[in-house]
């Protein structure tokens, strides 16, 4: 599948709330556990070898699951293949969660679940659609219909 | 190439090692996310200008997130390709084709994307939706709301408790935003039925399970983009109150409430058969509204 990549490379330079070196280790049989620095840009996960300007490689952030693996550790599963682990070590417990919880968020569907949660709640205690000041109160995405339940 | 801003801040030094390799992707996870259930954000045939071959190219695409996949056939199984658009502008241009646009980076040597639908309306329609599909637009909406939502439930800072385990702030935009005073990343107001979050964090994305230690989130709060107060328990199902994993007791049953105050989002809504039966509901009818649209 072709993405385009020199665009992805600069998303992955942009400024990113979260950065660190991590111990990585990849999801195939046989990878071991590599020093890597880790960054977080929107919904992806870069990775970059500790003295490089490109990274290695991203991780769409999309239909994943965060599960902490140990004291320190926690790994990423993706959805249609969860047999597949990319593990993270940090270098304290409170890293980890830390991790944990940016990742969680990181997502795009995340996100759109809060808003379309805040628009309900807030036309429940208004009566007013707040996005409709924004001009966008049709926007696909900011449908309750957008097959995500309302919460 | 310009060094990363991502080694300064950690003031590492770095080297300019050009790349042979082509940066690797979550491929099948990606593909898995175009063809998933969730409804895509737009879809619909849009001509291509080829990179090589510089005809223009019928293709379905789908619009999700901030994600533009194509597909060689409307009933293709794999895309043939994604344009990542965070960080796009998306424009009319000029071209002999009609109803042409075009999707821009910023970065060097960028390519431009050009495009082209088949009516004014349907230009006009991608142009909007494309240009409002990144990431960071969808986090100033969500910041906005919650500014709001804030304002309207008037509780003071040091009361808020956490929402939904989803429900929390985003740390700040990576590009900064002009939208007014930056976001104090306040955690959410009022409550929501706990039967809420169970039903919905099973649901397809991010799941969280986690290790016996559930302490309250000390950790992103000392993110650079403050939150304020309680961060624990957007992770499990049930509003963390220690272990997270038994649910808190339910609330005493309120009599005398006529069905008025209950509602799919009423905190008052206590029974949570009721609930889940409207969201059911609810569920089911957008579901078949949706298909009914492609």
């Amino acid at each position: 599948m072709r993405f385009n990549e020199k665009e992805l490379a600069f998303l992955s330079r942009q400024p990113s709330e979260k950065a660190a070196e991590l111990g990585m280790r990849g999801p195939k049989k046989g990878d071991v556990v590599k020093k890597r620095l880790v960054k977080l840009v929107v919904n992806f996960l870069f990775y970059f070898r500790t003295d490089e300007d490109e990274p290695i490689g991203a991780l769409l952030l999309e239909q994943c699951r965060v599960e902490r693996e140990d004291d320190q550790a926690f790994s990423i599963v993706f959805l249609d293949e969860a047999e597949r682990k990319y593990l993270f070590e940090c270098d304290s417990q409170e890293q980890c969660l830390e991790w944990i919880d940016s990742i969680v968020k990181a997502s795009y569907e995340f996100m759109r679940k809060n808003l379309i949660f805040y628009r309900t709640e807030i036309h429940r205690l208004t009566g007013k659609d707040p996005l409709e000041q924004y001009g966008i109160s049709d926007e696909a995405r900011f449908q309750v219909n957008n097959g995500h339940p309302p919460l | 190439m310009k060094k990363g801003d991502g080694g300064k801040r950690l003031g590492l030094t770095r080297h300019f090692r050009p790349r042979i390799a082509t940066m690797k992707l979550n491929e099948r996870s990606v593909v898995h996310y175009a063809t998933c259930d969730s409804p895509p954000d737009k879809t619909g045939f849009l001509f291509k200008k080829g990179e090589r071959n510089t005809a223009y190219h019928r293709r379905w695409f789908i619009l999700k997130g901030n994600l533009l996949f194509y597909f060689e056939e409307r009933e293709s199984r794999e895309p043939i390709g994604v344009i990542v658009l965070e960080g796009c502008t998306v424009e009319l241009c000029e071209s002999a084709e009609e109803y042409a646009f075009a999707i821009k980076f910023d970065c060097a040597k960028a390519r431009v994307y050009k495009m082209a639908a088949d009516s004014q309306a349907a230009m006009e329609s991608w142009v909007k939706a494309l240009s409002r599909a990144s990431f960071e637009y969808m986090r100033l909406v969500v910041r906005e709301l919650e500014k709001q939502l804030d304002e309207v439930q008037g509780r003071p800072k040091s009361a808020r408790k956490p929402l939904l385990p989803a429900l929390t702030a985003c740390s700040k935009p990576a590009a900064s935003s002009t939208t007014g005073p930056p976001s104090s990343g306040q955690s959410l107001a009022s409550t929501a039925p706990h039967a809420n979050s169970v039903t919905w964090n099973q649901a397809e994305d991010m799941q969280l399970t986690t290790g016996p230690a559930r302490e309250n989130g000390v950790a992103w709060n000392k993110a650079p983009c403050m939150s304020n107060g309680c961060a624990e328990g957007f992770s499990v199902p049930w509003e963390g109150k220690g272990d997270g994993f038994r649910p808190p007791p339910l609330p005493p049953r309120r009599r005398g409430g006529s069905g008025s105050l209950e509602s799919p989002v009423s905190p008052e809504t206590e029974c949570f058969s009721k609930l889940h039966d409207w969201y059911g509901m609810e569920v089911a009818k957008v579901r078949t509204e949706w298909l009914q649209n492609q």
